[in-house]
């Protein structure tokens, strides 16, 4: 009992000094201390929340507090614990008695509050039990204590360019506190924007018994933005998906079943139709215990949807929402969606539909500003002993380059350090041995006799077909010099086929055990199994230098190892769904990875930052590949575009849409000038990768407002498409001398 | 194999019937006629499974019929063994910070093959 009073006096003394709020770790028990601490690791869910309270300054009416402890909840609900759901009635007269306690210190009756507060102490110690967390008590005392603190802190500072909302949370704090088991991430969602006033509470009151009114509120929105300028329209109609699933999930979090789903069969035709898969998971999301297994859907909830809407627009809607009485809509707008303003001109409907589809919204401005070494690292010097041509033996040392490997450094236009390259040692990169070495003068060999390919000189495609694979071919890989074939099978088996007769080298497999092998190809066993994701792996990749592999899998985050090493170097967390692809860039220093969440992402093997978030794909990634020198990569996904991506200014360059179904396979030629894509639909695609490129107008303007204009020259940059028989392409690879090897599973009908 | 031709509906039992409609809502068209067979089991086994587990919990609360709180608590126990999902994203956030802040081991010149320590390995005669 004193332990607990002194906590609440401790919180009532901080409340008098308008100082610089600190987040609260020592306040509400040891759950609080790992929670908060839990929290600000959360990256901007609850990096934005956390801002927010120490952003806050004298806001509105009360003394600013901070707030936070909430997520003191967080950990200690990360076991599921039963909580002991007291009775319905509980929560309830916590909640009043709260708002009474609020009431009283903002009229200044100290002696009153505390009277009150002792008093009522028995009632909430009661329910607190021990407070260690961990026990099935302590959820309900770290919700009581979460309802405490919510109520008595404010954040009135601006979450990002939002100015403060109101008692969005009210609902799901009270709903956090009626339903017991509480995922970590409810009530740590709910800390991110709270509301102090009596009025909030009352609301929340009010809000248990409102999941009737959400569909009014709906169409009430939907009327205003169907009723706004054209111009704005397009903008505020990428409010719809988000606040239709963030409404959805509350209902059914809140366990309003049949509101829930008369809610959904109202609007869920209105959404747009790329939105449609997720819709029909979402329908399958009936009752509160089916979203917690689902961590997808999770994420969604406590992540901020991001929206990227133009300054009037916004202050349209703004105007809009507060003008009304209940602004219930805006309270979640506040609570569940990051808007990211911008000043300019609205996008266009085009424009649009062109970035979004992914599912947290799209990128930030500011999550594609970082500096990215998108340049390739020099060649080292090697000895190229020619017979034929002698005057280049000499040219070992400094900077002249010589003829041929000056072919291979593509990209460095200078012979001096590229100014867009990372330097030489940014990351530890084996050295050559000699072996590698020789490898290297043969390929130089081989550059000399590549063709130079374009759109009069296709090149030719010699596909692979694996017959009688009876749809058990997994994946599919050639090595670099072309001589070998591997294919994985869904029997856990991995075959290599010869192409020619030359060497054996090591190779990778990735599984479905969770488990990365590497094999050597000499004694035909396993090496070495690296165990890191303990679920299904779905693709990894040797780095171009060797040493490191970098793979991605079911568990939303992908992994950097090195042979040597038996546990991953590297974690690239941040995806909400499965990572699907995983890729390097030629200069190893980055890695793309492209998910089930449609988003592709760029990580720097350094420090695991993620430097680049690209959105605009509408369906699961199943393909990437970087351009050969090393600036732009290309995207595929089961929408059928494949899209064009400038890694230094983070915009999206082109679409080439062509494709029926999945796009399962790309590869830039060996010098950049030829896309080849190879998809589900039984054709292999040629475009024009020069011509995509050429002209591209990244100006100021662009890069501030992330506007793109995208040429509809898909039909320009097609160079052919050709036909397999009922076989998807699997594989795409471009020899040395730019000779295309495809392979794929004959599947028949 | 051809897509999904299941038998005529009025020929199917209800069950079979029930769970190709769940197939269609869930988007699936194109499955092989066994899948419904082998979904039934499956959700049979799954069924009496917590079903069992709820009758052991009621008993152990010395309760006089099954409720809905001992199924509930039978298919969370359920839920933790067989179908685990991956670790929550503020836990991954969490341990990626915390891996991705060592830097980068150097990397030792001519070191042969590079493995893991041998104990790690998959090298050593199994015999």
């Amino acid at each position: 009992m004193a332990a607990l009073a002194e906590e609440q006096t401790e919180v009532a003394v901080k409340l008098e000094p308008e100082g610089p709020p600190t987040l609260l770790p020592p306040q509400a028990g040891d759950g609080a201390g790992e929670g908060s601490g839990g929290t600000t690791n959360n990256g901007p869910n609850g990096g934005g929340g956390n801002v927010a309270a120490s952003s806050s300054t004298g806001g509105d009416g009360g003394t600013p507090k901070p707030t936070v402890a909430v997520s003191a909840a967080a950990p200690a609900g990360a076991a599921p614990v039963p909580a002991a759901a007291p009775d319905a009635g509980a929560p309830h007269d916590r909640q009043t008695l709260l708002a009474v306690l609020q009431f009283l210190r903002q009229s200044k009756l100290r002696e009153a509050e505390e009277a009150l507060r002792r008093e009522a102490g028995l009632l909430e110690e009661a329910v607190a039990g021990s407070g260690a967390p961990g026990e099935v008590d302590s959820a309900g005392a770290e919700v009581t204590s979460a309802l405490l603190s919510r109520v008595t802190a404010s954040a009135p500072g601006p979450a990002a360019p939002d100015p403060p909302g109101t008692g969005a949370s009210g609902a799901t704090v009270v709903s956090g506190s009626a339903s017991g088991p509480a995922a970590p991430g409810k009530v740590g969602s709910v800390a991110v924007e709270d509301q102090p006033d009596v009025s909030a509470v009352l609301s929340a009151y009010n809000q248990q018994g409102d999941p009737t009114m959400y569909e009014e509120y709906y169409s009430g929105l939907k009327h205003f933005i169907e009723c706004s300028l054209d111009c704005h329209r397009a903008e505020l109609s990428q409010l719809f998906y988000p606040l239709f699933v963030h409404m959805y999930l509350e209902l059914v979090y809140n366990q309003h079943e049949n509101e829930a789903k008369s809610f959904f069969e109202k609007f869920h035709g209105d959404q747009e139709c790329y939105y449609q898969d997720d819709l029909r998971v979402l329908s399958s999301l009936t009752k509160k215990e089916h979203m917690k297994g689902n961590e997808t859907m999770l994420d969604f909830r406590t992540s901020k949807f991001v929206l990227r809407i133009s300054r009037d627009s916004y202050q349209l809607l703004k105007r809009h929402l507060q003008e009304k009485q209940n602004n219930q809509i805006w309270n979640i707008v506040q609570e569940h969606l990051y808007i990211d303003i911008f000043d300019g001109m609205p996008r266009s409907k085009q424009q649009i539909d062109a970035m979004v589809g992914s599912l947290a919204g799209e990128a930030k401005r500011e999550a594609n500003k970082s500096k990215v070494f998108f340049g390739l690292l020099k060649e080292p010097e090697i000895e190229v002993p020619l017979d034929d041509e002698d005057e280049e033996g000499e040219n070992e040392e400094g900077k002249p380059k010589k003829k041929k490997p000056k072919k291979d450094s593509i990209g460095s236009k200078s012979k001096k350090q590229d100014p867009n390259a990372p330097p030489q040692n940014r990351i530890p990169l084996p050295e050559l041995k000699d072996s590698d070495k020789l490898d290297k003068i043969m390929n130089m060999k081989e550059t000399t006799k590549r063709v130079r390919l374009g759109p009069d000189c296709l090149p030719s495609i010699c596909f692979y077909t694996f017959l009688n694979a009876y749809q058990g071919l997994t994946a599919v890989d050639v090595t670099d010099d072309s001589s070998l074939i591997a294919g994985g099978f869904a029997d856990s088996t991995v075959r290599v086929w010869s192409v020619t007769p030359k060497k054996l080298r090591s190779v990778k497999q990735a599984s479905e055990d969770g488990t990365v092998r590497l094999w050597s190809l000499q004694t035909f066993t396993c090496l070495v199994g690296y165990k890191g994701h303990n679920y299904p792996v779905w693709d990894t990749q040797f780095s171009p230098y060797g040493y490191y592999f970098v793979s991605g899998g079911h568990d939303r985050v992908a992994r950097l190892w090195a042979t040597d090493h038996y546990q991953p170097l590297r974690i690239f967390a941040g995806h909400l769904a499965d990572v699907n692809c995983t890729r390097f860039h030629p200069n190893s220093n980055y890695v793309a990875t492209g998910s089930a969440d449609r988003t592709v992402r760029l990580w720097d093997v350094l420090n695991g930052n993620c430097v680049r978030i690209f959105t605009g794909h509408k369906g699961p990634i199943h393909s990437l590949t970087f351009s050969p020198n090393g600036r732009f990569l290309a995207t595929g996904a089961t929408d059928g575009r494949v899209l064009l991506w400038d890694i230094g200014h983070g915009l999206m360059v082109g679409e080439l849409k062509g494709h029926t179904d999945t796009v399962c396979s790309l590869r830039f030629s060996r010098d950049g000038e030829i896309l080849a894509s190879g998809s589900m639909d039984n054709t292999v695609r040629l475009w024009d990768a020069i011509k995509a490129f050429e002209d591209l107008e990244t100006d100021d303007f662009t890069t501030a407002t992330g506007h793109i204009n995208l040429p509809e020259n898909s039909q320009e940059l097609l160079l052919g498409t050709y036909m397999t028989k009922s076989t998807p392409v699997v594989h795409l690879h471009f020899t040395r001398r730019n000779l295309v090897l495809a392979a794929g599973a004959y599947s028949p009908q | 194999m051809e897509s999904g031709k299941t038998a005529s509906p009025k020929s199917m039992p209800k069950d079979a019937q029930m769970m190709a409609q769940i197939l269609k809502d869930m988007g699936i068209t194109e499955y092989e006629p066994r899948v419904i067979n082998q979904m039934l089991e499956f959700a049979f086994r799954y069924v009496t499974t917590i079903l069992d587990d709820a009758k052991i919990y009621s008993s152990h609360a010395k309760k006089a019929t099954v409720d809905a709180d001992d199924v509930r608590l039978a298919i969370q126990c359920r839920a933790d063994q067989s179908f685990t999902s991956p670790p929550p994203r503020d836990f991954l956030l969490d341990i990626a910070r915390q891996r991705n802040q060592t830097p980068l081991p150097l990397i030792k010149p001519y070191s042969g093959p590079r493995l893991p320590p041998d104990r790690y390995c998959l090298t050593a005669p199994n015999y």
